[in-house]
């Protein structure tokens, strides 16, 4: 290596360079911080469920006090209407709404940007039947949609066993985050198809055909890669919009039954409210308050860094 | 036809567009023949249908409004329009390859170049990655990078014009192809780095001994670099020769216009002479043949405005489509070839 060349500085990808630009940003770290603080409590509830430890913030079922006591020194958020910690609760809420959350973007993502990017590249009649797939889909009340879903996959069992997974129990959550994957994948993917459709006939694309390149090699390696920022962005922003989904559903009773979720407490305290017992209702809403806030700040500051058009500063 | 010189050969190919607007003819009837180890220049305007030829060739047309219509192209006397897709991508960037040209955007933003040269080299050789990165080093020091070791870490941003260019070439003959088609190379390249560019061609030309499909609209290009010419006007060949018989005995009026066209050393003064009129609209094209509205002898003849003259060797391997070139109208289609 020559002396000139060591004082070349070393190159970054624009991910490394998308991620040295977030990491300047003081408001995103901080919203990082609470994402990913949610994210490591709904592992650890996973974790402690797993090896069956009995962590005692975690017994949400235990009575600990008289029915509906307010917030005081001993049950900081108070008790609901069994005498349940409203604290507990919460704090175990976040294992539902993080899974459902994660699963529905991961299974919304794996299903749009595919599609996206199939109709955006080959065009012509597979991209006619993706758009009409997709915007018959986004013609029906978003609401109603997942309902008819999670009403249809509700308590079904879905056999996985050619994939030598057994079989998959939809009881509680698993139908409300197959119902919100499945139904929600309409807007990744139309933003994927157009922004294929803007790389498919740049020059790099024709210059990977020229080479031999086949077109799944070019979808899969060449045209992805250079959206997938969208994905990334999408996928902060969808997150928080499946959290509260989720408690719509729950709201609506079609959420998990068995253990507390915060659309189940809100459900819950919803009939408490008009009587003056406030905490249940604030501490579920405070818990979704936070981390859809924290998302938005992320999200926004992740567009900013990862789009190029955006960076210009 | 066996032919042992000619690597590639075009025979009537035809390539439509099929737009809203109708169907645009961008290439019609063209045939050529590209000898082993030589650079054959295709001139002609922006529009004429230069690039269209060269990837009708590759089959890289774009689809579905793009199709090629008709003709053959026999490359190693196999016809490519009759190969399936997956021989086709065995013979691009394998046998033919080809370079672009705006090399600002011809490699993918996201990926080093180190990485894009070993796809390309993964893609048709049996190599493992670590073979292929090192293949990959060598090729950018083949084309002229210096500290190539360290350069294939680099990301296409971090690399001029020139350099990328080279980082394409570098591509293109990675796998050793017998073609490789050069389109407008060096048109968003400033002039030294042109210079550089095609000297590096002419040296690798001469390395691996492959055949160089040159297209631009640069005589001074031509003349220099090119050993045979096709000049292209409005979607058909109008003259081919080797490139000495072009320059010094231009038989067509438009090869004739554009040579006129060109500054000489010395010339001081006056506006240089152009070829009156514009393009014409490929969605319109006029009747009989297709330069006659701007040809000095053609606008007020009634046979270049109804017959449009087909290509005749008035020379051996000289070749002119006009009905007033010297020579033209004593050959016969039967001669012809």
């Amino acid at each position: 290596m020559s002396e000139q060349s060591k004082k070349l500085p070393k190159g970054r990808s624009l991910w490394s360079d998308g991620i040295h630009r977030l990491a300047g940003h003081k408001l995103a770290m901080a919203g990082l911080v609470v994402i990913a603080a949610y994210f490591l409590l709904a592992a650890f509830i996973y974790i402690s469920e797993l090896c069956n430890w009995k962590i005692s913030f975690l017994q949400w079922g235990d009575k600990i006090g008289r029915e509906y006591e307010p917030p005081n020194a001993k049950n900081i958020i108070g008790t609901d209407f069994l005498g349940r910690s409203v604290l507990r609760k919460t704090i175990y809420g976040t294992k539902i709404s993080i899974t459902v959350a994660f699963l529905a973007s991961i299974l919304s993502i794996a299903i749009g940007v595919p599609l996206g990017a199939i109709a955006g590249y080959f065009r012509g009649a597979v991209d006619e039947i993706i758009v009409w797939l997709y915007t018959t889909l986004s013609s029906i009340p978003y609401i109603l949609l997942i309902l008819a879903f999670a009403l249809v996959l509700k308590d079904k069992a879905i056999n996985l066993h050619w994939a030598g997974l057994g079989t998959l129990e939809l009881r509680g959550i698993a139908s409300v985050y197959l119902a919100m994957g499945l139904t929600s994948w309409v807007g990744i993917c139309r933003l994927i198809r157009g922004e294929v459709i803007k790389h498919k006939d740049r020059e790099y694309v024709l210059a990977a055909k020229s080479y031999g390149c086949g077109d799944g090699r070019i979808i899969t390696r060449h045209l992805i890669p250079n959206v997938f920022h969208i994905v990334i962005i999408d996928f902060s922003l969808r997150f928080v919009s499946f959290i509260q989904a989720e408690v719509i559903l729950s709201f609506l009773g079609l959420g998990e039954k068995n253990s507390p979720s915060w659309g189940a407490m809100i459900d819950t305290a919803r009939l408490d409210l008009p009587k003056g017992y406030w905490w249940e209702m604030t501490a579920a809403t405070l818990a979704i308050f936070f981390i859809s806030l924290a998302l938005n700040v992320f999200g926004d500051a992740l567009r900013d860094s990862l789009d190029p058009k955006l960076r210009i500063q | 036809m066996n032919n042992n010189g000619t690597l590639l050969s075009l025979e009537n190919v035809s390539t439509h567009f099929f737009t809203a607007d109708g169907i645009v003819k961008a290439v019609q009837n063209i045939s050529l023949k590209i000898k082993k180890g030589r650079t054959f220049a295709l001139v002609g305007e922006s529009g004429c249908g230069k690039s269209v030829t060269a990837l009708s060739v590759m089959r890289l047309v774009p689809h579905p409004q793009g199709k090629i219509a008709g003709g053959k192209i026999i490359f190693e006397e196999k016809n490519l329009l009759e190969l399936n897709e997956k021989q086709m991508r065995n013979v691009r960037g394998n046998k033919i390859a080809m370079i672009f040209q705006e090399p600002m955007t011809s490699l993918n933003p996201v990926y080093t170049v180190g990485n894009q040269i070993a796809e390309a080299i993964k893609l048709h050789q049996d190599k493992a990655g670590w073979q292929a990165k090192e293949d990959a080093v060598e090729m950018l020091q083949k084309v002229g990078i210096a500290d190539s070791q360290r350069r294939i870490n680099d990301y296409p941003h971090q690399m001029s014009g020139g350099m990328r260019q080279r980082v394409m070439i570098a591509m293109a003959i990675s796998c050793q192809p017998k073609l490789l088609i050069a389109d407008e190379p060096t048109t968003a390249l400033d002039v030294t780095t042109q210079a550089q560019i095609l000297d590096l061609l002419d040296e690798l030309q001469q390395q691996e001994k492959m055949s160089i499909l040159l297209i631009t609209h640069d005589l001074g290009i031509v003349a220099e670099r090119a050993d045979d010419v096709a000049v292209m006007y409005a979607s058909r060949i109008a003259e081919t020769a080797d490139s000495k018989t072009l320059f010094a005995n231009p038989l067509h009026p438009y090869t004739q216009g554009l040579l006129k066209s060109l500054p000489r050393l010395g010339f001081t003064g006056e506006r240089l002479p152009t070829v009156a009129g514009i393009v014409p609209d490929p969605l319109h094209f006029p009747s009989g043949c297709k330069f006659h509205p701007r040809c000095p002898i053609g606008c007020n003849d009634e046979r270049c405005q109804t017959i449009e003259p087909e290509i005749r060797y008035v020379a051996p391997g000289h070749g002119v489509a006009c009905w007033h070139a010297q020579g033209y109208e004593k050959i016969t289609d039967k001669q012809n070839g």
